[in-house]
């Protein structure tokens, strides 16, 4: 199979020009050689013709070529590229001519082979530079181009083209189809020619380069189009070559666009600056709204508002006064100004108009401006915008100017579009910046979340002679409310349900501290009102003074079907008799832990005991189940809690305690929440 | 929603309490009772009859201040409570500590 290898449009075509150019060297020669030897060569001038043809085309094709592949295509590029080949044909032709003035009147002079050989070098060089000008004007032709000017390039090459062949038709004569079709291009030429959009771009310095650089061109063009002119007369040439529609109208048209470009250039200069400003200042709009990257502050962002407020309004000084919460101004981005005179000048700002009507606990601030002249031995006029981030005025922007009313519409205009687009820019960074702390709060909550969960006992101790369940919820992400059993042995165990004043985080510093408080003295088997005595004397020593903690302490023996306990300031417990039948609160005087840090605690301090029956129920709970308020403010209470357990009293523990929580909820109703942690606890003997 | 204002009257101070004492405004109730005893005073009337709840952290103020009434003898009597709100000083134990009143003249006959 063969491959064929993409063929390389640029090789080829050189390669195709540089053997038309020899073999049109070498037809022309032979001529010669005839027209000498007075032998017929039987070439006829067509032969020439197609040649030259094809030597034009070729040519056209190797820039088109590489002029599209040239990625580094910047305006001032292209037109050295024109300018330099310009040079090139422009000076070889001199040389010719200097050869030809060295030579004098010698022989060599007269020789018509050589004449004759310089001419197609000549040829050569005008036709490079012209075709590659050509294709150069091209670019910047269609630099933002519409379909209507590529339509219209389009038509011009075709014309191009069609003028190659008029030479068959004409055969180098000047008659009126000859200027006929070359006034047809120049009209063309000067309709093409008034796309000249890529000067504005050119930057003042750039702009004084394009100009040498047309200036060049205009120049080697018209050099070579005069020597073209002398070839016309020549008697010498066999054939002439350079009298052709073509190149004369690539003359026409490279002249015509040079010259305007020339002109266009040079009286854009004055302005150049004009459009620069707007460039930088679309540029400065572009940087002040890209959202302020991490890593980077508001001062960066403060900075591009100074450089940028500076540079469109050509101020001769500014500075920003920031006001921080506690009302303190601070001094950032002075620029040719110095601390000291800025407090000098915003004193006298201060007390002239307008500027006097400034108030900063405003709330219409945003995009309000002052400015107005001062009395000032240097500066004339005053410009002053208010910073607004999140409706609040965090600062101000001040610009000066040595003359007077140095301010206008336009400069007003665009200093409050960058003011307004630098605030939305901080109060993005800000509140950004918050999101980010609260998102760690929110984190480290979760953490103290874990951990307090773990706290709750994953495992209710019991035996056969009972069941347990048990459930807790907290208004916060932490709460203060603590349940727990523990198995003495030997049918014997401990119940406990304490609850924390207060809520949230504290309160769950406080609950750890009872579970410890529980967990130690547990292990010394107390009574319950020994139990409540120690505790109290523990967290006396612990607590903070304003905070305490109650709870009921239960031991029931499953063998003696026995229940003791004491209660230190806890809702009293709630109690099934299920041989009445009946459910009640559990009556035992006791205060809460904490709440008494002296041995005077034991006097408040009672012990119960009781027989338990089989199906008997002990619920122990908190006070956010009894004080669970609903829409209209009333609270749960105690009588819907021992009524709801009445009514569940068959069941076992864990669907009794589903239907308190269930009750409950009903009662708050579905839109509220919790403001209070609540838990339960549910034991039923068997 | 908590509304706190003091006034004195002869040697005593009313403390008068109306709404509700949670967590949130508990802070205020201290600093109304430290104002109180910056000014001197050595017999305080709490005046609970418009206050409808009070919260763990409330109680926690006025059980604060136990020690240092008593250190200073200041006494200190609370009066015309709701029903709801006295059950709530009875079941933590503070009536045992700070006196509750049914009325103010109550109050005022035990004051002394």
């Amino acid at each position: 199979m063969f491959k064929f290898q993409k063929p390389n449009i640029g090789k080829i075509s050189v390669l195709v020009a540089i053997l038309s150019w020899l073999a049109l060297l070498f037809v022309d020669i032979t001529r010669i050689f005839g027209e000498l030897n007075q032998i017929e060569s039987g070439v006829a001038p067509e032969v020439s013709y197609i040649l030259e043809i094809s030597f034009f085309i070729t040519v056209f094709l190797f820039y088109n070529y590489s002029i599209a592949r040239n990625e580094r295509n910047e305006f001032l590029n292209l037109i050295w590229r024109g300018a330099s080949t310009g040079i090139l044909a422009f000076g070889i032709s001199i040389l010719i001519r200097g050869f030809y003035l060295t030579l004098g009147d010698s022989r060599l002079s007269e020789d018509p082979l050589l004449r004759n050989f310089f001419y197609h070098i000549n040829f050569a060089l005008t036709t490079l530079f012209l075709i590659s000008c050509t294709l150069l004007w091209k670019r910047l032709i269609l630099y933002q181009k519409t379909k209507k000017v590529v339509q219209q390039w389009q038509a011009f090459e075709i014309l191009l083209l069609i003028s190659m062949f008029f030479i068959f038709f004409n055969k180098n004569t000047l008659d009126y189809s000859f200027l006929f079709g070359l006034v047809f291009l120049v009209i063309f030429s000067i309709s093409l020619s008034i796309n000249l959009k890529w000067i504005p771009y050119l930057t003042f310095k750039e702009k004084w380069k394009s100009i040498l650089f047309l200036f060049i061109i205009i120049v080697s063009s018209s050099y070579l189009f005069i020597q073209l002119l002398s070839y016309s007369d020549a008697k010498q040439i066999p054939v002439n070559l350079t009298d052709n529609l073509f190149l004369i109208g690539l003359f026409a048209f490279v002249f015509i666009y040079s010259l305007f470009s020339f002109l266009v250039t040079l009286f854009n200069l004055p302005t150049s600056s004009v459009f620069e400003q707007k460039l930088v200042e679309a540029i400065n709009f572009q940087r002040l709204s890209q959202s302020i990257k991490p890593g980077q502050s508001e001062s960066q962002v403060l900075d591009i508002l100074m450089d940028s407020c500076m540079s469109a309004s050509y101020a001769d000084a500014g500075w920003l006064e920031l006001r921080d919460e506690s009302a303190k101004t601070q001094l950032i981005q002075e620029r040719f100004t110095d601390k000291k005179s800025i407090l000098k000048i915003t004193e006298i700002l201060d007390k002239s108009k307008p500027f006097e009507h400034f108030d900063w606990n405003s709330t219409e601030n945003e995009l309000k401006v002052f400015h107005g002249k001062i009395t000032h031995p240097v500066f004339k006029s005053a410009f002053m915008a208010p910073l607004v981030v999140n409706q609040k005025t965090i600062g101000r922007l001040f610009l000066l100017k040595e003359v007077r009313d140095g301010f206008n519409k336009e400069m007003i205009n665009i200093i409050s579009t960058f003011v307004g687009q630098a605030c939305i820019s901080v109060e993005n960074y800000r509140l950004l910046n918050e999101a980010i702390k609260t998102e760690r709060y929110k984190e480290e909550l979760k953490i103290a979340q874990r951990v307090q969960r773990s706290l709750l006992p994953e495992k209710l101790y019991h035996n056969d002679a009972f069941e347990i369940a048990a459930f807790s919820a907290a208004a916060d992400e932490v709460g203060g409310d603590y349940y727990e059993t523990w198995d003495f042995g030997n049918n014997e165990f401990a119940l406990i349900i304490g609850d924390v004043s207060g809520k949230g985080t504290s309160a769950a510093f406080n609950m750890s501290q009872m579970k410890g408080v529980f967990h130690s003295l547990v292990q010394t088997h107390p009574k319950p009102k020994e139990f409540l005595i120690m505790a109290n004397n523990a967290l006396s020593q612990c607590l903070e003074k304003n905070h305490f903690i109650t709870t009921s302490y239960f031991i029931v023996h499953t063998e003696k079907k026995t229940i003791t306990y004491s209660r230190a300031g806890h809702c009293p417990t709630l109690y099934y008799n299920s041989l009445e039948k009946k459910s009640s609160f559990l009556s035992i005087e006791g205060m809460g832990l904490g709440i008494l840090r002296n041995q005077l605690f034991e006097k408040y301090i009672e012990e119960k005991s009781f027989d338990f029956n089989s199906e008997d129920i002990l619920v122990l709970y908190t006070d956010g189940i009894v004080e669970a308020k609903n829409s209209q403010g009333f609270e749960f209470g105690y009588e819907r809690l021992k009524n709801t357990l009445t009514k569940n009293a068959l069941k076992n523990p864990e669907e009794i305690q589903q239907n308190i929580i269930q009750e409950v909820f009903k009662f708050v109703g579905k839109n509220r929440i919790a403001d209070d942690d609540y838990s339960l606890m549910v034991i039923k003997f068997k | 929603m908590l509304k706190i204002e003091f006034t004195k009257v002869n040697d005593h101070f009313i403390l008068s309490l109306s709404g509700e004492i949670d967590a949130s405004n508990s802070v205020d109730l201290d600093a109304a009772i430290q104002e109180i005893l910056e000014q001197g005073a050595k017999k305080i009337l709490v005046d609970g009859t418009q206050l409808e709840y009070i919260s763990s952290a409330g109680l926690g103020v006025f059980m604060s201040y136990l020690e240092e009434f008593q250190e200073k003898e200041i006494q200190i009597i609370i009066f015309g409570l709701l029903e709801k709100v006295h059950q709530v000083f009875i079941i933590l134990g503070l009536d045992k500590l700070i006196s509750i009143k049914n009325t103010q003249e109550e109050a005022l006959e035990a004051m002394a």
